[in-house]
C-alpha cells in the first residue's frame, strides 16, 4: 500500500518505525517458542528446573539429551532410533504409492472425459472433510477382525503394530489430498501445449509423460514434501494402531515421553528438535513450491 | 483420427488412470465408511474372541441428540474453539501478511522463515508449549511475565488451569462457563494459533500479489487512507482467498483431536476427545461411529453455509 503524499516526514518516520516494529514483532512470535525449545534441549535437566525468572540459559551445556537418543542401548535411545525410522518408512512408502496413483487419477479428472466428474470430484472434497476418527473406529474393528477373526488366532499374518497397516491407513487422507493438489496443478497447463504434441503424432500417454508432467515438476514437488509431512505429522492413527519399536512413529515417541518421566521435558525437547528438522528443513528450501501446492490445490476449484 | 474415436480412447485411459485411486479409496475410505454406519446402528462392543453386535436402529443418534450430558457441552466448547481461533488467526493472518507486504530491510529473510511454525510437527507444538505453559517457577511463561514485572517474582500461574475467565463479570462469565470455557482452553488455542498462521498469512499473500496496485493508486488520489482502502479493496478483493482459508480451517478446527489430547487428555472434551472416547478408550464402537458422523455431518453443514453465503453474495 502506497503511504499519502505530502503528510511532512515526521509521520512518514512514524510509520517506518511502527512497520520495523510490527516486523519485530513477527520475527520473535515466530521464533522464541522454538529458541526457547533449543534451548531447553541442550539444558542439563537440574538447570531446567530452576526459576526461570532469572535463569534463562544453561551455565553448562550439555548434549546429553541428543546422544541418549541414539544410545540403542539405552531403552528411550532404542525406542527412539526405530520411532524415526518407522516413520521415514511409512512416511516416504505413502507419499511414494499415493503420487502415482494420485497424479494419475488426477490428470484423468483434469483433462480427459470422464463420466460423473462432477460427483468424483466433489467426493473427493467431502472426503477431505472428514474427521479421522471416524474412519478410525471402523478400521478398528476391521483390523480386529483380520487379525483374531477370519484368520484365525494362529496365523502369523497381522495389521495390528505393523508399518504396513499404518501405510494402508495413512492411504486414506493422503490419496484424496495428493488428487485434489495435482489435478489443480494439471488445470494451470495450457490445453494448446498438449493438443501440439498430439498433433506431432503423440499419444495421450506420450503427451503426458513428455510434455505435461515435466511441465508439473513443481506441482509433483510440492505436492510430494506436502503428502510426506502429513504422514509425518499423523497422531490418532498411530496412537490407536501401534504400540512396539516394530511401528511406532515419531509423533507417538514424543507424545508418550512425557508419561513415563513426568517432567522429561529435556528429553521431549530434544526429541522434538530432531522431530522437527526434517520437515523445517523441507518447508523452509521448498517453500516456494509449498506456497504453489497450498493455493494451486484450495484455490482452483 | 475421428473425433468419437479419439473421444472414446479417451475415456477408456481415463478409466484406466483412475483405476488404481478408485481402487484404494472403495477399499481404504468407502468400504470403511459404509461399515462404520452399519456399526453406528448397532450397539457394538468387544467380548472374548470377537465383537457383540446389536441392532439398535437410531438409538446410537437420539442419545446423544437428546439423552446424553455429554454431547452438547462438547459441541459448545467446539464451537468456542472453532469459532475464537478462525477470528484470531484471519485477524493476525491478514495483519501480519500486510506488514510483510511492504517493503523493508530482510523481508525475503522473514518471509523465509514465517513457515517455520507451520512445519513443526503438531506433537512437539503441543509438547513445546505444555513445557512453555508450566505451571510452576520452571514455566518460560511465567518466568517472561515475572521479568516484564506484570507478575510479582513469587506468583506463579497455572497456565492449564481450569478456571473460568472473567468469572466475576455479569453475562460473560456465566456465558464462558457455559461453553466450557477454561484458562486451559484459551492456552491451547494460542498454541494452536502460533502454528497454524504462518500458512494464513502465505495464503494472504498470495492472494495480495493479485491485486493490481493501480487499485491502490487510484484510491490514494481520491484521498482514501489506509482503512478505507483496506475494507474497500484489499478485503473484497481477497474474499475467494478468505473463504478458502474459512473453509479449510474450519473443517481442520471442528475435528481438532491432537493437540488437546496430548496437552490436557481427556479433561477437554471437544468433540473430537469424545468420540475417541467413547469410540476407542471406553470401546462403544456404535456410538463412537454415531458420533463422528455427527461431527462429519456439522463439518459438511458448515462448509454449505459458507460457499452459499460468499458466492451468492458476490459474482466472482
Amino acid at each position: 500500500m502506497n503511504f499519502p503524499r505530502r503528510k511532512g516526514k515526521m509521520l512518514l518516520w512514524l510509520r517506518r518505525a511502527a512497520l520495523y516494529l510490527a516486523v519485530a514483532s513477527i520475527v520473535v512470535w515466530t521464533l522464541a517458542p522454538v529458541a526457547w525449545l533449543a534451548i531447553s534441549s541442550i539444558t542439563p535437566y537440574n538447570e531446567l528446573i530452576s526459576d526461570r525468572a532469572t535463569h534463562w540459559l544453561p551455565r553448562h551445556p550439555t548434549f546429553a539429551n541428543f546422544k541418549v537418543m541414539f544410545n540403542l542401548s539405552s531403552e528411550v535411545g532404542e525406542r527412539f532410533v526405530y520411532a524415526i525410522r518407522n516413520s521415514m518408512i511409512v512416511a516416504s512408502s505413502v507419499t511414494a504409492i499415493c503420487l502415482v496413483a494420485g497424479t494419475l487419477a488426477a490428470y484423468a479428472l483434469a483433462r480427459l472425459p470422464v463420466r460423473g466428474k462432477k460427483a468424483l470430484v466433489l467426493s473427493l472434497m467431502s472426503i477431505r472433510m472428514l474427521p479421522t476418527i471416524a474412519l478410525v473406529i471402523p478400521f478398528f474393528v476391521i483390523v480386529s477382525y483380520i487379525d483374531y477373526g477370519f484368520m484365525g488366532i494362529g496365523s502369523s499374518f497381522h495389521l495390528f503394530d505393523t508399518k504396513l497397516n499404518l501405510v494402508i491407513l495413512y492411504t486414506t487422507f493422503i490419496l484424496g489430498f495428493v488428487i485434489w493438489i495435482m489435478r489443480g496443478f494439471f488445470l494451470t497447463i495450457p490445453m494448446e501445449l498438449e493438443e501440439a504434441a498430439r498433433i506431432d503424432g503423440c499419444t495421450r500417454l506420450q503427451a503426458l509423460r513428455h510434455v505435461v508432467l515435466p511441465l508439473c515438476a513443481p506441482g509433483l514437488v510440492a505436492t510430494g514434501i506436502l503428502s510426506f509431512l502429513l504422514a509425518w505429522d499423523e497422531f490418532l492413527l498411530a496412537l490407536i494402531f501401534t504400540r512396539s519399536n516394530n511401528a511406532i512413529t515419531l509423533p507417538l515417541f514424543i507424545a508418550e515421553l512425557g508419561s513415563q518421566y513426568i517432567t522429561a521435558y529435556d528429553q521431549i525437547s530434544a526429541a522434538g528438535i530432531m522431530a522437527a528438522i526434517p520437515p523445517v528443513v523441507l518447508a523452509l528450501l521448498f517453500q516456494r513450491f509449498i506456497v504453489q501446492g497450498l493455493t494451486s490445490g484450495s484455490v482452483k476449484g | 483420427m475421428s473425433l468419437r474415436r479419439r473421444d472414446s480412447d479417451g475415456r477408456r485411459l481415463a478409466w484406466g488412470l483412475l483405476a488404481p485411486s478408485t481402487a484404494l479409496i472403495v477399499a481404504v475410505v468407502i468400504g470403511p465408511l459404509l461399515f462404520a454406519l452399519y456399526l453406528s446402528f448397532q450397539e457394538a462392543e468387544p467380548t472374548v474372541g470377537g465383537i457383540n453386535m446389536r441392532f439398535v436402529g437410531l438409538a446410537n443418534y437420539v442419545h446423544y441428540f437428546v439423552r446424553s450430558d455429554l454431547f452438547w457441552p462438547a459441541v459448545r466448547v467446539t464451537i468456542y474453539f472453532t469459532v475464537v481461533s478462525l477470528v484470531i488467526e484471519l485477524v493476525l493472518g491478514i495483519a501480519m501478511a500486510l506488514v510483510l507486504n511492504e517493503k523493508f530491510a530482510g523481508r525475503s529473510f522473514v518471509r523465509a522463515i514465517i513457515l517455520l511454525p507451520w512445519a513443526v510437527p503438531t506433537v512437539v507444538n503441543a509438547r513445546m508449549w505444555e513445557w512453555i505453559f508450566a505451571g510452576s517457577k520452571f514455566g518460560a511463561l511465567n518466568g517472561l511475565m515475572k521479568v516484564l514485572h506484570v507478575f510479582p517474582p513469587t506468583y506463579d500461574r497455572v497456565w492449564l488451569g481450569f478456571d473460568v475467565p472473567f468469572e466475576g463479570v455479569p453475562i460473560l462469565g456465566p456465558f464462558l462457563k457455559w461453553m466450557g470455557v477454561t484458562r486451559a482452553l484459551n492456552m491451547i488455542i494460542l498454541a494452536d494459533t502460533w502454528k497454524v498462521t504462518p500458512l494464513v498469512v502465505l495464503l494472504v499473500l498470495a492472494g495480495l500479489q493479485t491485486i493490481p496496485d493501480s487499485l491502490y493508486e487510484a484510491a490514494t488520489v481520491d484521498g482514501a487512507g489506509f482503512w478505507r482502502k483496506l475494507t474497500h479493496i484489499t478485503l473484497p478483493l481477497l474474499k475467494p482467498v478468505l473463504l478458502v482459508i474459512l473453509v479449510l480451517r474450519t473443517m481442520e478446527l471442528f475435528r481438532v483431536f491432537d493437540i488437546i489430547y496430548i496437552i490436557m487428555q481427556y479433561s477437554i472434551r471437544v468433540l473430537g476427545v469424545l468420540t475417541y472416547e467413547v469410540g476407542m478408550k471406553f470401546l462403544h464402537f456404535g456410538s463412537g461411529a454415531a458420533l463422528s458422523f455427527l461431527v462429519a455431518l456439522f463439518i459438511l453443514g458448515l462448509a454449505l453455509i459458507y460457499i452459499r453465503l460468499f458466492y451468492t453474495e458476490e459474482g466472482y
